[in-house]
């Protein structure tokens, strides 16, 4: 199996081509571009926060803008295209078809990507990632607040049409050898989150049209002033971003699990477990929007409600959990990058749940919200699990991209630093929140623990940006002049790959 | 797929590695080049709602204020049986419905309770009949969320044009079972009128300033500084200038205003920019005008919800 080309072509052809693994390809190298870019920014903003006062950054608004835009390249042109372009080289794989169902559709949905990412790019709007009405409606200047609202359209029309084109390809062509409870895990993870982002986008991308037209002055939707509510844009953001989170951390999971069973050199453990958790994270998932809002004065009522249909995600996250050990318990594992990435993202995963099951807590939350523990706590899982999953599964499907190998000495010094920063910055984080540093802030009073535990995480942060040094001069070295892969067994694992076509192999 | 390949796989190379960081280097260059040469403009432009908010109030504050203030307390009665409401006493008693008269540019400050058992909310309108209309600044709670019984509140209605008003519960149904009262308004004919011109003049320099954080906004110097807001004080008829220039980030706008809640009530044709077509950062205008009636006023920056973070000061004249 081999995910590039058979033969040299120019590189127009690819850009312009409607095939599966070239619209992935394309998919592949911006999303690394923006991981890259908006990963810059972060360290901007650790540099900033190094110290109380003005570091690097001049002004409160420039702060805003950094994180806004931060934020939004990570989760949207990072994150979402990552997890596209690994379901555009394997999805049509994996169900035995020769391309995606609609590949003209595909490459339109990659081709979206890169206009919405110049006008967030351009504008670096200052309102948040959740673009806070109020001041997202009436303050938030001007061209850079339409420009990050066109751009936040465009993407999510990207998403459902890519969704769309996952869940036909899966349902409709894989082949009729196969049943649904064949297809591989990684496949289930793609119908799962495509399933969601097409129920959850169209609220938001209602909730944009009215910010915009908020904008305009010709409703008030979210606007006081105007007789509007900014409580019903929370509803109708998070009714969209809650679910987002499992769009977000379903593939990555995906992911984990064609690592683990491979280089464990076993099954995975519980197929069907496996995928009662993915189609079960995608009903619970809209369930618990609310508990981003407890602060908000709802009734009692209204917050037992949410607290319990967040707690139900708790299930089906452990059975995943439980079925990864149970796959490496007794196994022949080989720590290869890929692997040592998965294991270190299920690690994280587990970390970063148990400290949403505080957030949940309706009570905990109270001293939670809006403190720099929140911050802690999704970047633990957006960082320490996607983030972990989908590089693991980069460095596993180099070889099938390139025909060569990347250093494994580089990948794995990439892996413990990486960890070790991603330990330091967003554990610390969370205790900052205990000690009450507010989130989304630009300067902080010089109180000792707030200035060390700060330090800590910056530290960390360069700790990561050394990591990721290493992986982009890896990734670019290796891509031109790495070893030749062998591409049968580029691991050198022993074995073949179990997709059901493969295992009829007549020489396996 | 152990079998032999018929065809060699292909492997990327170092020459096509350098294409593709060569073609993402370049994009990411010209995308930096458009941003910092045009970074005032995208920092710059107010969103189009705030000209709508700026624009779609009724423009019924006052040409000139004539700084007289009249207080009126008004209660919220219920009868026993619920079916006549009014304010101050009950149906047939004196003190009814007090009418109110007033001149053009007086301001009345309602201070008003809910003395009943039912839930009320006031305002003022100009309308005759129905509980719309009612004047931005006049209102006191609204009837989606009205005075709960023993619960008061205040507001302030300035007259712009002669004629008559009513102060009304705004709760429907309320007006017509008779909690209303009238409110005449006759022209300005109170002592206070603008002096004839004399001559004199003066200069001001108001710069818009911003603290760090964006938290707090003042004029000429940020609050505890030397110069912060400073005081105006000019007599009736003289002629000022009054130059400013927008020393912050954010874009401003300036006017002297009659009601410093409402930045629409801009009087002596006083302003610089508006909060429509605001003065950019670094921007500067100045503005000439006859200071009117005396009274005390407001100079402010017209922006909406800068005045709230502190860009006003008090201009007075005598």
């Amino acid at each position: 199996m081999t995910l590039e080309l058979q033969k040299p072509r120019p590189i127009w052809q690819i850009m312009f081509s409607t095939h599966h693994t070239d619209v992935g390809l394309l998919y592949l190298i911006s999303s690394l571009t923006f991981l890259f870019l908006g990963g810059s920014l972060a360290l901007g903003i650790r540099a900033e926060l190094f110290l109380p006062g003005s570091q690097i950054i001049a002004d409160a608004m420039t702060f805003n803008r950094i994180f806004t835009v931060h934020g939004t390249t990570l989760i949207f042109l990072f994150i979402i295209p990552f997890a596209s372009a690994v379901g555009n080289y394997y999805v049509p794989i994996m169900v035995r078809y020769k391309d995606m169902a609609y590949p003209k559709l595909n490459a339109i949905a990659f081709w979206m990507i890169p206009p919405a990412g110049v006008l967030i790019w351009l504008g670096f709007a200052d309102f948040t990632w959740y673009a806070t009405p109020p001041y997202s409606i009436i303050s938030a200047p001007g061209p850079a607040a339409d420009m990050w609202i066109f751009g936040l359209k465009i993407l999510g029309i990207s998403s459902v049409l890519g969704a769309l084109n996952f869940v036909v390809t899966i349902l409709k062509c894989k082949h009729p050898d196969m049943s649904i409870g064949q297809i591989p895990l990684m496949a289930w993870s793609f119908l799962s989150s495509s399933l969601i982002i097409m129920v959850a986008i169209p609220t938001f991308a209602a909730a944009l049209l009215m910010l915009l037209t908020d904008r305009l002055g010709v409703s008030g939707f979210f606007n006081p002033a105007m007789g509007g509510d900014p409580i019903s844009y929370a509803h109708l953001f998070w009714f969209t971003f809650h679910p987002e989170v499992y769009v977000l951390v379903i593939p990555a999971i995906g992911m984990m699990y064609e690592i683990i069973p491979r280089f464990s050199r076993k099954p995975i453990y519980s197929y069907s477990s496996g995928v009662f958790a993915f189609v079960m994270l995608s009903i619970v998932g809209f369930s618990s929007w609310a508990h981003h809002m407890y602060a908000t004065g709802m009734s009692f009522t209204e917050k037992t409600v949410f607290m319990v249909g967040t707690l139900a995600a708790v299930p089906a996250s452990a059975m995943h959990v439980f079925n990864f050990v149970a796959t490496m318990w007794n196994a022949r594992i080989r720590f290869s990058t890929p692997m040592m990435w998965a294991v270190g993202g299920i690690a994280l995963f587990f970390s970063a749940g148990a400290g949403g099951v505080v957030n949940s807590a309706m009570p905990l939350d109270f001293t939670t919200h809006d403190t720099y523990w929140v911050v802690g706590h999704f970047h633990l899982f957006v960082m320490g699990t996607i983030a972990f999953g989908s590089i693991g599964y980069l460095y596993y499907m180099f070889p099938y991209v390139t025909g060569r190998m990347y250093n494994e000495t580089l990948g794995k010094i990439h892996f413990i630093l990486s960890f070790i920063g991603t330990v330091l910055v967003f554990f610390t984080q969370h205790v900052l929140g205990l000690y009450g540093m507010p989130r989304r802030i630009y300067d902080y009073p010089p109180i000792p623990e707030w200035i060390a535990m700060n330090q800590i995480a910056s530290i960390g942060a360069m700790i990561i940006g050394i990591s990721m040094a290493v992986f982009l001069a890896n990734m670019i070295h290796s891509a031109g002049k790495g070893k030749f892969a062998d591409t049968d067994d580029p691991f050198g694992l022993g074995g073949k790959y179990y997709y059901p076509f493969e295992a009829k192999n007549p020489s396996h | 797929m152990s079998q032999e390949h018929p065809t060699e796989y292909y492997r990327t190379t170092n020459s096509r590695v350098g294409k593709m960081l060569a073609i993402m280097l370049a994009i990411c260059i010209v995308g930096g080049v458009i941003f910092f040469s045009m970074w005032d403009y995208w920092i710059s432009e107010p969103p189009h709602v705030i000209s709508v908010m700026a624009g779609d109030v009724d423009h019924s504050g006052p040409a000139e204020a004539t700084g007289i203030t009249i207080t009126q307390d008004l209660q919220f009665l219920e009868s026993a049986d619920f079916r006549s409401l009014t304010f101050n006493a009950m149906i047939d008693e004196p003190g009814v419905n007090p009418t109110i008269e007033m001149s053009v540019g007086d301001k009345v400050i309602f201070n008003v309770v809910n003395d009943g058992m039912s839930f009320h909310a006031f305002g003022v309108t100009k309308d005759t009949e129905g509980f719309a209309g009612v004047i931005p600044g006049s209102e006191i709670a609204a009837p989606t969320n009205p005075l709960k019984p023993g619960e008061s509140g205040t507001s302030e209605f300035i007259a712009g044009e002669e004629g008559t008003y009513y102060y009304i519960c705004t709760v429907p149904g309320h007006r017509d079972q008779g909690m209303v009262g009238e409110i005449i308004v006759s022209g300005s004919s109170g002592p206070a009128v603008a002096a004839d011109p004399t001559g004199v003049s003066h200069e001001f320099n108001l710069d818009f300033v911003e603290s760090d954080d964006f938290r707090t906004l003042a004029f000429n110097a940020l609050p505890g500084e030397e110069g912060n807001n400073p005081t105006i004080v000019v007599n009736s008829g003289d002629e000022v200038t009054i130059t400013s220039l927008n020393a912050g980030m954010s874009f401003h706008a300036f006017g002297v205003v009659s009601n410093p809640d409402d930045f629409n009530s801009v009087i002596f044709d006083s302003a610089i920019a508006a909060a429509t077509n605001p003065l950019k950062p670094g921007e500067s205008g100045s503005t000439t005008f006859i200071a009117g009636a005396p009274g005390t006023y407001h100079y402010i920056c017209t922006v909406p919800g800068h005045a709230l973070q502190g860009m006003i000061g008090e201009f007075i004249v005598e």
